[in-house]
Formats: structure tokens, sequence, C-alpha cells
């Protein structure tokens, strides 16, 4: 019983935390809350689709922006465009705003900013990775341990 | 007035926030998803499912009006502006051309008023700038069900 207790207040601190420090905004919580014993891993599932996007996503900018023969900042500008949609529907808050900030380097074609915020947006991108499978992790254990995740609020 | 429900016309209170599980529907409602995107058409369509709704989904507006175009009927189109082959404004003129009258959200990650009057021009019900919540789509399930007659 202990152990479960242990593991559901870390995942409750885990959880706090990511929403606290402006990695997850409510849009995630509401994704959660769509999760029940006919969708039980519909987070987790959601979560890995997102990864994948957002990796294809960056490898597109990188390319795009790599070309020294002259960048299209048009095709980096799609990239990024539908990052921010994809990253503001799981509610990752803090890549969303970076691409928000990436847009306009792209409008005004400035391939030095738009380096910074790809770096940037990498940077999130694994930040927010690494937290949320530790939090997925945490889920696991937990149920195996024989205990409920704690509600989400 | 039930809890979650705002006071009519704007500017009204919302007494709570709505959350995504709040509502069973009693009818099996069909929808179509049009995205580019992987992870937001895939992500589009789990919320939706998991509310009953019967989904389909493409990933180019040419598909959405040929799908159309082929018979296909759907209670709800969520479609998006940047779409490939076809976009989002062109592939929402010519489904309303059609005749169809189905309830159609134009589900953006454009934010701007221009790209808002645009997408309500060609066609779109409501303009929604991503994510879609809890907040635009219950209160639409909500009068999609109801239009139903009950048993």
């Amino acid at each position: 019983m202990d152990v479960v207790n242990q593991l559901q207040r870390q995942f409750i601190d885990n959880s706090a935390s990511l929403h606290r420090e402006g990695f997850l905004d409510d849009q995630f919580t509401q994704l959660q809350k769509l999760q029940d014993e006919n969708s039980p891993d519909f987070v987790v599932e959601v979560a890995s689709l997102f990864f994948e996007d957002c990796e294809k996503l960056i490898n597109n900018m990188s390319r795009a922006l790599e070309q020294q023969q002259g960048v299209d900042f048009k095709q980096v500008d799609a990239s990024v465009h539908q990052l921010k949609g994809s990253s503001s529907s799981i509610g990752a808050v803090r890549v969303k705003n970076i691409c928000v900030a990436f847009r306009s380097f792209c409008e005004a074609q400035n391939r030095e900013g738009c380096l910074r915020c790809l770096q940037q947006v990498t940077h999130e991108y694994s930040l927010l990775k690494n937290k949320l499978q530790t939090l997925f992790r945490l889920e696991k254990q937990i149920l195996a341990a024989g205990g409920s995740i704690p509600g989400v609020e | 007035m039930a809890p979650g429900e705002a006071n009519s016309g704007n500017g009204g209170q919302i007494l709570k926030p709505f959350t995504f599980n709040e509502i069973v529907l009693r009818n099996r409602l069909t929808a179509l998803v049009v995205d580019g995107d992987n992870f937001c058409r895939l992500l589009e369509q789990g919320i939706l499912q998991a509310y009953g709704l019967e989904t389909q989904s493409v990933d180019n507006g040419d598909a959405a009006v040929e799908l159309i175009a082929s018979g296909a009927k759907f209670d709800l189109i969520l479609i998006d502006m940047l779409l490939p082959i076809l976009d989002g404004l062109e592939a929402t003129r010519r489904i309303r051309a059609m005749g169809v009258r189905c309830k159609m959200l134009g589900v953006t990650a454009f934010s701007g008023e221009r790209e808002r009057q645009a997408f309500l021009a060609a066609g779109v019900d409501v303009f929604v700038e991503k994510p879609l919540g809890p907040e635009i789509l219950i209160p639409i399930l909500r009068e999609l069900d109801e239009q139903y007659p009950s048993i």
C-alpha cells in the first residue's frame, strides 16, 4: 500500500509540475478525461502520435532551413503552422508558443531567427517527451502495483 | 438551465467550464474529419469516437469533396483550412454547392480575423482555432443529437 501511495503522490506531483511550468494546459487535462475503460490507452496513444508528428515536422523544418542555395521559407512556415496546430491540440503550450514566434521569423525570412526557434522547439519537445514518458511510466507502475491512477482535475 | 450551460446571448456567463466527457449522446451521429496533419486528424477522430460518433477521415480537400459527391452523408464535418491538393476553403465551397447543409466546423491553426471571415464566407458554420475544446464541441454535439426525434 505504501508503494502505491508513494507512486501516486509522485504521479500527482509530476502532473502538477507539468501544468505549473506551462508544459501542458487544460486541453491535455480534457484529453485525459476522455480516457476510460473503453479506451484505456487513449492518452498514451495520443502522445505517441504527437511525438511522431513532431519529429517529422522538426525534420522537415531542419531540412528546409539547411538549404544553402536559398531557404524556402514558405515550406518552413507550412511545417511550423502544422506544428502549431498539433501542439495546441494536445495542450503542449510551450511548443505552441515557440511556433507563434517561429512563424514571425518565417514571414520576415530571417534564417537566423528561424534556426534559433528550431533549436528551442526541439529542446521543448524533448523536455515534454521525457516528462510525459516519466508520467506514463508511473501510471504503469501504479497499475502494476494494484493501485489506481489519481483523478484528473 | 442545466449546469455548464451559458446564459443565452453574447457575453453570457458560463456557470462552470465544460469538460470533454460531460454528455452522453442518444443517437449515433456521423462525422467526417478533414485534416492534412496526421496527428490532428487522428486526435479529432479519437475525440469524436469517444462520444460514440461514427467517424471517417480524409487527409485532403479533394478526397473530402469526392466522398461527399459519392453520396456519403454526415451529421458533422470538421475541416481544416490548409489542406493538400484542394484547400479547405475551396473544398467547403464545393461541398456547400452540392447542397450539403450539415454542420461544418472549420478547425484550423489560423487565428486571424481575415481567415475567420474567409472560412465563414466559404460556408463553415463555426470557425474554430485549434484546439477543438469541449466548450465548442459539447453544445454542438448536443444540438445535433437533439435534432433526432426521441424514441
